[in-house]
């Protein structure tokens, strides 16, 4: 496949501008860039969701044109999407023939087939579960295995890993390998650095919508990647000198929080082992237990896992939108356990929420007002019972100025920026009320590497002056190199500690999958527990 | 500044204006279909304009509409339908009829006392809407349909002989309130009629809203729930405070939105009472987008159909029908969901256009700089 | 944000000079010399033109003065939530085209009416369902419904077999109170141990209790069901639904206002509709057009149509109804009574 001079303009932050990319056969070709740097456009214009306004599309040669996505499959393009497209109360077999029942039927042929090309690719999926008892991993697998159902020759992949465990990575990438051997071709986009070089065969970099050059894995490290995606040099992730006092800013006590309705799924507990045993993992009824630690000032205690192990929750209880069914929260001192949002957040807990759109952000809201969000009882927001919206818009100019928020100006509405700087925007806000204590969920998600490492310098700037943080990421190398302490939570509790010092990401996915608990020690054999200490072991 | 002023001016009255087209437009393909002339009725229309007494009549009927479309509109900011608009303002209007009528305080006392009692009684029955889901999760929307029932129930037996009613004639009356609670209006002569006081408590009240939704804590907290109800909870907004909170506001304000006609016309509750406000204010809000003075014209217009359509019952050579207007309003409603879909995407895309050329331009200055 | 308070203050604006301004301009009805009458001007109830009942009884009366007379008239329906300054509106619109008499058609005018009368002292106006509006050139045109309903009840007591009759009202309002009251006085005074099933169909006009057969039609099946084998309807067009209910089930059923035995669109139902309570409202019509239009000499003050003077009455149609000399030696009996005041029917 190849295209050349793709030009796109597109209402959007970054349209294509004279992308060139060839893509061998039989190869997997990885696509990098900065969030909001042109990729996601290309993509649909691979897949006939949008046409190009100049350039050319050539599949084996021969020029093609994509009206609909119709057309890309029936060119033998699939699209495995981020987010999956799944109907969960249906099998696979059902999932896998909805919308292409003319392909095979939905009988015999359509299950010998889907048969066939799961032993072909070693994907090891049957047909015959429901789609809502499947794990991620699994999920990923029928997605990839229904676009090549339909006779797909080139695949697609959006950040397939940004849900995965390393395990789960390593087994998507030997099923890549698969693909590959047998003649397709695979294009892989992602923002993990370490895993397109370890995977792809060749790598194209967009910049500003533009493709600004290819790279040899074999010869380039992850820095020189990262350097040629931003087009500067990188500061690194790691913190230097520990700022850890011995005064407690959070202290929270054997907190529990159950599950707000019945559990559906309640009898699909995890079948042990293997890649999908976290499935069942957020129907327990304790989302929360007996969960127990420390936060002093100037520490950034970090929390590993694989989603919806009891994180969403733990946050919830600590900002307040969730109250604990039992335990305490202590905040320099007080009992905040019963205290609302607001009280909690004025008196100096800061919140970079998990999801920024749902939780962090009014998106049709223009920043200044997305400014006093979240703080609008406090200085320079309001003054007594009425807003100030002067102060707040200077205020907004004044964070829009110090954390390069790249906007035209203040009353734009928040959905029309990238998602770096509506981040950049998040952290401003919550780091100019001077907090105490900092939830910080998946602070750098979907930002590009440049605003990764602003917000990283901010958290490290704080965390000197005294500031103690709750860090949660799907980001183990972040979380390695910004915690001064690691945690790992699995089913609603904290099962292992680890010192950010020398654990390696893979000894912390394997405790995230619940195979280690126990203090996590970085050592020749497999990790395991060492020591018995349990969840109530106090971080240093 | 300047720029983007102008923009949001431009995507805030496209959304009405193609609306108003795309309704007139329908409108004359019915009046074709019916074989009538589509251009005449609205010629006939705009005709009663000129006319003092027509446009008395549209002030103060658009400002019972205005008052009820506040209400709406204060349930829309913050996502809570709030179609018991109607029956909290009857249930209003009755219970301050009554009171008018059997209590006498001098008018400094008795007017305050009498729109108190109008707010206490909406805030009331639009209270155990809020209530209900607030503890039991029951939807506004059900809950506030069904009080309009029972609310239509409620005044059938207050306004019983033997409890408040006071019967003239074949009509029930809650019995002529005392004259000091009656608000003087702006006589403009027989031949015209006399402006209600109270359209200046409706214009009030639109100043209200504005003030209290843009320059107050309390205003953001609500526009923020309405905007995404998730990200006002971590920001601290007490979702169910805020929802009985804004339902009960929404009442007080319902609660007004007869009284421009009992305090300054009819003097009493009966069965002629006009209903039904409550259900044309919500178009009005959404015509108005929510938006005080957009309510305002829209609160207008729908006056100004209704005051002029019955000219067209009168019509020389060929009389139309009054209808024309009903089919009219219909259309703009369902006119107006559409085009202001079409223009929210439209000025978002734009408005990210915007953003990134504006980026781009400075990147390539940037540049040239550097080079 | 800026932006909203300037609209605001524009549309405020805006009103006010629109006001000021017109304050010197003309009304849509100003009061003009009266010429020669156009013909009937007739405003409309809540319901309007085809209810089968009430506002049509109205219309016929209309139609017959418009042919006699020679001149052509016009009637107009109110629209959804007016106010009385709509109806004020109409009136004096009507008046001021040069129709004399105008005539309001429900006691929702009286307000209207009163204003209207005030500011076209030449032209006649007439209300029917109130008396209210004492004025020289008003016309209040009321009924004594109590009496033929009083006649209506003595019939269906003597008609049941089941000594169980119903009676279903429009909508809770005095008016239809009347009907009930006279009913159920007139049904008593055959047997004082009747029963008698009641129920009215909306406690507002607007919830359709006078345009809705479905809710006649439930209602109907309901008392029949109860053990009711006659109905009387006093619920304008909803009472067709209950005419046909009583078909199905044949069972009687008593018509109300018009001779609803002789009502085409009722044709099918005929044989079940006992009789019928008259209110002369065509008549009524009628007469006030035939005073200005003709005589030249208008009526004014109170007209109240009764029995005595024919302007209530129990419709004789039915055949069956006629011929059963049980009945009708009771009905001619009561009628009597009422005539010579020895009866005193009550109104609620």
């Amino acid at each position: 496949m190849e295209l050349a001079g793709i030009t796109k303009r597109f209402p959007g932050v970054v349209a294509n501008h004279d992308i060139h990319l060839t893509v061998r056969k039989g190869t997997v070709h990885a696509l990098v860039g900065e969030n909001g740097a042109g990729k996601s456009t290309l993509m649909k214009i691979l897949y006939g969701m949008q046409k190009p306004d100049e350039g050319t599309i050539a599949i084996d040669g021969e020029q093609v044109s994509f009206a609909s996505p119709a057309d890309a499959i029936a060119r033998g393009i699939g699209m495995v999407h981020q987010h999956f497209m799944l109907a969960d109360n249906l099998t696979v077999l059902e999932n896998v023939v909805l919308g292409s029942e003319k392909l095979h039927g939905i009988g015999g042929a359509a299950r010998r087939k889907i048969k066939e090309i799961s032993d072909r690719y070693g994907l090891g999926v049957r047909p015959d579960a429901l789609v809502e008892d499947l794990g991620v991993a699994d999920r990923q697998r029928v997605e990839i295995l229904k676009v090549l159902f339909r006779g797909a020759r080139t695949l697609i992949l959006d950040e397939p890993t940004a849900v995965l465990v390393p395990q789960e990575v390593d087994a998507l990438f030997d099923n890549l390998r698969e693909l590959k051997s047998e003649g397709l071709s695979v294009i892989f986009i992602s923002h993990k650095l370490g895993e397109v070089l370890s995977v792809a065969d060749d790598i194209t970099v967009i910049r500003r919508g533009t493709t600004v050059g290819t790279a040899v894995p074999a010869e380039t490290t992850p820095r020189q990647l990262a350097e040629l995606m931003v087009g500067s040099e990188l500061p690194t992730p790691e913190t230097s000198e520990s700022t850890v006092t011995d005064r407690p800013v959070l202290e929270v006590r054997n907190l529990t929080v159950h599950a707000a309705g019945v559990s559906l799924g309640a009898e699909d507990e995890p079948a042990g082992g293997g890649l999908t045993e976290f499935a069942g993992a957020g129907e327990t009824k304790r989302v929360l237990d007996d969960v127990s630690f420390t936060i002093h000032a100037g520490e950034v205690m970090g929390i590993a896992g694989v989603e919806g192990n009891g994180q969403t929750e733990l946050i919830d209880a600590l900002i307040g939108t969730k109250h604990a069914d039992s335990g305490a929260i202590r905040f320099l001192g007080e009992d905040i356990t019963p205290w609302p949002t607001r009280r909690r957040r004025e008196s100096g807990v800061g919140y970079i929420p998990e999801d920024r759109h749902r939780q962090g952000l009014l998106l049709e809201s223009p920043l200044w007002e997305n400014r006093i969000l979240g703080h609008v009882t406090e200085k320079p927001n309001a003054r007594g019972f009425w807003l100030n919206p002067k102060g707040a818009q200077a205020d907004t100019r004044r964070i829009v100025e110090e954390y390069d928020v790249r906007t035209p100006g203040i009353d734009v509405t928040a959905a029309s920026l990238s998602g770096g700087n509506q981040q950049k925007l998040i952290v401003g806000r919550e780091m100019s009320h001077d907090p105490k204590f900092l939830i910080a969920a998946h602070p750098t998600r979907g930002v590009d590497v440049g605003a990764q490492a602003q917000i990283w310098d901010r958290i490290r700037e704080a965390r000197r002056a005294g500031l103690a943080v709750l860090l949660i990421s799907a980001d183990l190398d972040e979380l390695i190199g910004l915690s001064d302490t690691l945690r790992v939570i699995y089913d609603g509790r904290l099962v292992a500690d680890a010192d950010p010092a020398t654990i390696t990401p893979e000894e912390l996915g394997s405790a995230m999958t619940g195979a280690a608990s126990g203090h996590l020690e970085h050592e020749e054999t497999a990790p395991e527990g060492t020591d018995n200490a349990g969840p109530e072991d106090e971080a240093r | 500044m300047k720029k983007f002023d102008k923009e949001r001016v431009l995507t805030a009255l496209a959304g009405p204006v193609i609306a108003l087209v795309l309704a007139i437009v329908l409108t004359s393909v019915v009046l074709l279909a019916s074989g009538k002339n589509p251009i005449q009725p609205y010629a006939l229309m705009l005709q009663q304009l000129p006319f003092s007494d027509i446009q008395v009549l549209i002030i103060n009927q658009a400002s019972l509409y205005y008052i009820a479309a506040i209400a709406v509109a204060l349930g829309f900011r913050m996502n809570l339908f709030n179609i018991g608009v109607d029956g909290q303002y009857r249930l209003a209007v009755v219970m301050t009829a009554v009171v008018g009528a059997h209590l006498a305080l001098p008018s400094v006392l008795q007017i305050p006392v009498l729109l108190i009692t109008a707010m206490a009684t909406g805030a009331f029955w639009a209270g155990i809407a809020g209530v209900l889901k607030v503890t039991r999760g029951v939807s506004e929307v059900v809950a506030t349909i069904m009080l309009n029932s029972i609310a239509t129930a409620v005044i059938g037996y207050l306004t019983l002989t033997d409890v408040f009613g006071v019967q003239v004639g074949d009509n029930v009356t809650t019995g002529t309130m005392k004259k000091s609670g009656w608000v003087p209006g702006i006589d403009l002569g027989s031949d015209v009629g006399e402006i209600y006081g109270l359209v200046f408590l409706a214009a009030l009240l639109g100043i209200a809203y504005w003030v209290v939704l843009n320059r107050t804590r309390f205003g953001f907290d609500l526009r923020a729930t309405g905007a995404s109800e998730t990200a006002a909870a971590a920001s601290g907004v007490n979702a169910k405070r805020m929802v009985l909170v804004s339902m009960l506001i929404s009442g007080a304000v319902s609660g007004l939105a007869g009284l421009p006609l009992l305090l300054g016309d009819t003097h009493t509750y009966s069965l002629s009472f006009p209903s039904g406000l409550g259900f044309t204010a919500i178009g009005i809000a959404l015509l108005g987008r929510n938006n005080p003075g957009g309510i305002a014209l829209a609160a207008l217009l729908w006056a100004f159909l209704d005051k002029a359509s019955p000219a067209l019952d009168y019509a020389t050579p060929v009389a139309y029908d009054k209808e024309i207007a009903t089919i009219m309003q219909g259309l703009i409603v369902f006119a107006v969901v559409i085009s202001y879909a079409a223009v929210q995407q439209w000025s978002l895309r734009r408005q990210q256009r915007r953003v990134g050329a504006e980026l781009a331009a400075a990147v390539n200055t940037k540049k040239e700089v550097a080079a | 944000m800026r932006r909203v308070s300037r609209i605001t203050i524009a549309g405020v604006a805006t009103a006010a000079l629109a006001v000021t301004v017109s304050a010197c301009g003309s009304s849509s009805t100003a009061s003009t010399s009266g010429g020669a009458s156009k013909g009937i001007g007739l405003a409309y109830d809540v319901g309007g033109k085809g209810d089968q009942s009430f506002n049509d009884a109205a219309y016929a009366g209309f139609q017959k003065a418009e042919k006699d007379f020679g001149v052509s008239g016009r009637d107009i329906e109110p629209q959804d939530n007016e106010s009385d300054a709509d109806k004020t509106q109409r009136l004096e619109t009507l008046a001021k085209a040069g129709y004399n008499p105008v005539i309001g058609v429900g006691f929702a005018y009286a307000g209207a009416l009163k204003e209207a009368a005030a500011k076209y002292p030449k032209v006649t106006f007439g209300i029917i369902d109130d008396d209210q509006t004492q004025a020289k050139n008003v016309a209040d045109m009321v009924f004594h419904e109590e009496q033929s309903s009083y006649l209506a009840g003595v019939a269906a007591a003597k008609a049941t077999k089941k000594n169980h009759i119903g009676f279903i009202g429009g909508v809770d309002v005095p008016l239809i109170h009347k009907f009930e009251a006279g009913y159920e006085q007139g049904a008593k005074s055959v047997n004082p141990n009747i029963k008698i099933e009641s129920q009215y169909l909306t406690q507002t006009a607007q919830d359709g209790g006078f345009s809705s057969p479905d809710k006649g039609e439930s209602a109907a099946d309901g008392q029949i069901d109860a053990g009711a084998d006659v109905l009387y309807a006093a619920a304008g067009l909803s009472g067709q639904g209950v005419i046909k209910a009583a078909a199905e089930h044949k069972v009687w059923a008593i018509g109300v206002d018009s001779d609803q035995y002789n009502q085409a669109p009722l044709a099918k139902y005929k044989d079940y509709i006992l009789t019928s309570a008259l209110k002369n409202v065509q008549g009524a019509v009628y007469d006030l057009a035939k005073s200005v239009i003709k005589d030249k000499k208008p009526l004014s003050g109170d007209i109240r149509g009764s029995l005595n003077n024919g302007g209530v009455g129990l419709a004789d149609s039915n055949p069956k109804f006629k011929n059963d000399t049980a009945i009708q030696d009771a009905v001619k009996k009561a009628e009597a009574g009422i005539k010579d005041g020895s009866i005193k029917v009550k109104t609620s």
